[in-house]
């Protein structure tokens, strides 16, 4: 990675709570949320459905407000989506009428950049997620994986200060995931940005992460964290692996479970 | 078949040659003749009165007259066209603009939607009366036809097309530092075009209609297929009355089937977003 490379910016959550007022009853979906994110560190977000966790991606992202609470990013209080910020989705949420390159120059030519000097700048990231001769592909052509790796250089390619990825692999099939888990460390790897990632997945969590919280059920707030300190690239098999997998499992399955009853279910008798 | 570069082909479906195209038009016009032949025997058997539904080969001798003897369809071909083409874009444009505000704007929305999707259901013929004292029995009532035919169908379907775009997209577009009126015509406009286009293909339809329609009730145009077809009346002429139908009905389908088809080519079919391409 040539360029100069900014710094990634540290995130601060403080009494973050979150209400969604429906038409019969109010929703709280997250609670007196505390919590520090870390400059230049990968933090993953774990926990069971609809315990918020993506609610608060959106609004590190700017597109929700907070009910009460601050989320400050770098000192500035974040309240609207900026491009100091990326944002990979789940559903990719790429453009169908552009290309792959015109997708990823999208942020580019936004932010100030020349439309020759975009186009290599958005080359130069093509590259970077090995997706070299598909610049003139229309994303409905390209296989989930593919279009997951076009987001990642979309949101990459203006070199914002914070990656926020949403469940980005959640679509994908097995085989694809963990490819995918092992081609983002290595991107990842290379720059030092501040990067949150939400995923429900602890192997996920436990491959990727510096930094693991764990949160409640519905309302949301935070359990506990795990810091993982195991050097990278990261082996599924190793057994400070397995056990960091076991800490993050001890704290997030009395959650699951509480879930599971919430929504009306019997949890699995063992 | 599978052939040497692994494309697929089906034997007289697939394939692209002289032949195959020549067979494909036959194939369209099969039943246009299979229904030719009868129609022209029973006219012939004296199945049918000829004074009320003349044998094919009248309406082409008359077509024949019309077209070059006297040289007149041409010029009510032309009157047509230049009103429908007139209406039609001022819909469009005004379709779209209004469209994209009520999209935009909640409040509006509000006050205008439910009497947007009542005047959508109205059939434009009903308007040419009203349409008639205001402007007179000239040919801007037809043309103020065309354009309420298509206007109301147009503003909706752009609404609605605006309002379902994934909204994903439009916070990866904020996100990335886009201003409301690049976010407009660079991600909420060409997402919404697979609803713009059924706008735009609707309001064809019912400004065509609206065309012909108006023309009829217009005593004052003098040029005009449906002009030709409502004044044949006078002189017993049902041939007449039929060349304009049918130069109307292939009129309309050419008008979808070459603009708008090609609109929905080069854009929402190459970037796969139709329903059946998902």
């Amino acid at each position: 990675m040539d360029s100069e490379i900014s710094p990634g910016s540290s995130i601060t959550i403080r009494n973050l709570t979150k209400v969604f007022s429906g038409e019969r009853k109010n929703l709280l979906a997250l609670s007196q949320v505390n919590l520090d994110i870390p400059s230049g560190q990968i933090t993953v977000l774990i926990g069971p459905s609809g315990c918020g966790k993506s609610t608060l991606l959106n609004m590190i992202g700017g597109f929700e407000r907070p009910t009460e609470g601050t989320i400050f990013m770098d000192g500035k209080q974040i309240e609207k989506p900026a491009p100091d910020r990326g944002f990979v989705f789940q559903d990719y949420a790429l453009f169908p009428w552009r290309t792959v390159l015109g997708n990823v120059m999208f942020g580019l030519v936004n932010t100030g950049w020349k439309k020759k000097e975009a186009e290599e700048q958005a080359r130069r990231f093509i590259n970077l997620v090995n997706l070299n001769g598909f610049e003139d592909a229309y994303p409905h052509t390209l296989s989930g994986g593919m279009k997951q790796r076009v987001a990642i250089a979309r949101a990459l390619a203006y070199d914002p200060k914070v990656l926020l990825m949403d469940e980005p692999f959640g679509a994908l099939d097995a085989q694809t995931r963990k490819f995918m888990q092992q081609e983002l460390e290595r991107i990842l790897m290379q720059t030092c940005k501040t990067v949150v990632f939400v995923t429900h997945s602890v192997i996920e969590a436990v491959y990727l992460a510096d930094r693991i919280v764990v949160f409640t059920a519905r309302p949301g707030t935070v359990k506990g964290v795990v810091e993982v300190d195991l050097p990278r690239a990261r082996k599924y098999t190793d057994d400070a692996y397995l056990d960091t997998r076991g800490q993050v499992l001890s704290l997030l399955e009395e959650e699951v479970e509480k879930e599971i009853q919430q929504d009306g279910l019997e949890p699995p008798q063992d | 078949m599978l052939t040497k570069d692994y494309s697929y082909t089906i034997p007289g479906v697939t394939e692209h040659g002289f032949k195959q195209q020549l067979l494909r038009a036959v194939r369209f016009l099969m039943p246009f003749l299979i229904i030719g032949g009868l129609w022209e025997v029973s006219a012939r058997a004296g199945w049918v009165h000829s004074s009320s539904l003349p044998a094919p080969s009248a309406i082409l001798g008359s077509f024949w007259q019309l077209a070059w003897v006297k040289g007149v369809l041409w010029k009510h071909f032309i009157s047509s066209l230049y009103r429908l083409v007139v209406g039609y874009l001022l819909a469009t444009v005004a379709g779209v603009t209004v469209g994209a505000l009520l999209s935009l704007r909640p409040t509006f929305r509000l006050l205008f939607e439910p009497v947007l999707s009542l005047l959508v259901s109205v059939p434009s013929i009903a308007w040419v009366p009203v349409l008639l004292i205001i402007l007179g029995l000239d040919s801007r009532t037809v043309i103020a036809a065309v354009f309420l035919g298509a206007f109301f169908a147009i503003t909706y379907n752009t609404m609605r097309g605006i309002e379902t775009v994934n909204k994903n997209l439009v916070n990866a577009a904020r996100l990335m530092g886009v201003n409301r009126v690049r976010l407009f015509f660079s991600v909420l406009l060409p997402g919404s075009l697979v609803s713009l286009i059924t706008g735009l293909r609707l309001g064809i339809g019912y400004s065509w209609r609206a065309l012909v329609g108006g023309e009829m009730l217009a005593a004052m145009v003098k040029w005009g297929l449906g002009t030709m077809v409502f004044q044949a009346r006078f002189w017993n002429d049902v041939s007449m009355m039929f060349v304009g139908i049918i130069i109307i009905g292939l009129s309309g389908y050419l008008l979808d089937r070459t603009f708008l088809r090609w609109l929905e080519v080069v854009t929402v079919e190459r970037w796969g977003m139709l329903a059946t391409q998902k």
